[in-house]
């Protein structure tokens, strides 16, 4: 499944990562990355009670990722993800996590984020700044990202990057249970990319 | 009759009714945490908390009481038949037995179950996990845990009852295991 994906996805592949792996063979033509759940993952945590944390997924979303033709160091990434298709492995969470007090998915369907990835680079961290909108609330949101593996695959190699950032559920109206769940929420993604 | 005491000493029936009042009172939080819905989970986590701490505790009293055991003779009985006797000897040992593998098979139900938590004595001492979670093996283990527990506290309502029948008939069992 992954590998269709990925070989669909070698339409885009002369944009953003040949500039950014090597940029000696920069040619930015085609400057767009498609990404959603067959290729990339986004997952939450959260501590409770200081005692332990638990770790959710978000299992639709579909994001974007575009070079920025002038910057071949910056891209422009933008998300969108399903609130419904949330999985949190405890029986009743997931009803909880879309009901009113949490994301509410009835009448906000979808999260959004986009952003600005500077200074890419192939070796060390690099920062993605932009904004989350949760509950139609939109809050500045950044997050610290690095290339974590480059590996040779038939169809080619593959980036793997992961990206890390926090969230205060409050910001977006997520108030209850805050006896029991921290207000801070880490999100982590990780991408493949066919490159 | 012979050198036998004619009653369990105070430790021993002292520990008969707290492993008993433990029970019961797992089995009750049991009943809660799993009614209780997840969106109150501050309550149904205290509540899980508070089952696997008793049902450890069960484990811990049960222990002590089997030492104990070994270590005096038990008090002589007469009024009941030698069949009576026999039957009773079996339920008690049926019951021992599930008292230390229903808080086992909890501790690894717990630990297998798909969503990690962990085992926690009164949320302060913590108690080591040995299995990684395995959502196959806790469908086996969680009805598993939940049968022996249930077989459990029919046996004990079982045998209380007959504790009482046999009172009445004023064979001194309340007397040996009185608190
Ligand atoms: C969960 C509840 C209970 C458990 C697990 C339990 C377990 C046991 C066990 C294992 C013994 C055997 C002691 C031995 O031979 O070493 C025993 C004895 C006894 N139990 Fe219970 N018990 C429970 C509740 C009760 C209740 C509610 C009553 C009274 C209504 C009761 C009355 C007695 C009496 C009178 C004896 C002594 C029998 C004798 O003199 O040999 N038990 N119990
Ligand atoms: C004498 C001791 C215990 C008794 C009588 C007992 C009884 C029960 C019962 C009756 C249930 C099923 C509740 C229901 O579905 O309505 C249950 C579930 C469970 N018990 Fe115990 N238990 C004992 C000890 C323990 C211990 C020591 C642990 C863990 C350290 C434990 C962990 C669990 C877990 C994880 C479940 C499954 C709950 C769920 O479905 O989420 N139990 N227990």
């Amino acid at each position: 499944m992954r590998r269709a994906h990925l070989r669909r996805m070698g339409f885009y592949r002369r944009a953003l990562l040949p500039v950014l792996l090597a940029p000696a063979i920069a040619r930015a033509q085609q400057t767009t990355w498609l990404l959603n759940q067959d290729n990339a993952q986004i997952g939450f945590s959260a501590r409770h009670l200081g005692l332990f944390s638990s770790h959710g997924r978000f299992t639709r979303f579909e994001a974007r990722l575009e070079l920025d033709a002038t910057r071949t160091t910056d891209a422009l990434v933008e998300g969108r993800i399903q609130t419904a298709a949330v999985t949190l492995p405890f029986p009743g969470a997931e009803d909880t996590l879309r009901s009113p007090t949490y994301f509410d998915s009835a009448r906000f369907p979808e999260a959004r984020f986009s952003g600005r990835a500077v200074g890419i680079t192939d070796a060390g961290a690099f920062t993605i700044n932009g904004r989350m909108r949760i509950r139609d609330i939109e809050q500045p949101f950044a997050m610290t990202a690095r290339l974590a593996e480059r590996r040779r695959e038939s169809q080619g190699d593959v980036a793997r990057f992961t990206a890390s950032g926090q969230v205060q559920r409050s910001a977006f109206g997520m108030v209850a249970d805050r006896t029991f769940t921290a207000d801070a929420i880490s999100i982590s993604v990780e991408v493949q990319l066919l490159v | 009759m012979s050198d036998a005491p004619d009653r369990w000493s105070l430790a021993q029936r002292r520990l008969h009714w707290w492993s008993a009042a433990l029970v019961v009172l797992t089995g009750v939080l049991a009943v809660l945490m799993v009614w209780l819905p997840f969106s109150e989970m501050l309550a149904k986590f205290l509540a899980y908390q508070l089952h696997k701490t008793f049902g450890l505790l069960v484990f811990s009293v049960v222990l002590a009481r089997l030492a104990l055991r070994a270590l005096r003779p038990a008090p002589a009985l007469e009024g009941l038949s030698p069949g009576v006797l026999r039957l009773a000897g079996i339920g008690q040992a049926g019951m021992y037995a599930l008292l230390l593998a229903v808080p086992v098979l909890g501790w690894l139900a717990a630990q297998a179950a798909a969503g990690p938590v962990p085992t926690t004595i009164f949320l302060v001492i913590p108690v080591p996990h040995v299995l990684d979670p395995n959502p196959a093996l806790y469908a086996w283990l969680r009805p598993v845990h939940q049968v022996a527990a249930y077989t459990l506290l029919g046996l004990a309502a079982l045998h209380a009852a007959l504790a009482v029948k046999h009172h009445r008939q004023g064979v001194p069992v309340f007397r040996r295991m009185g608190w």
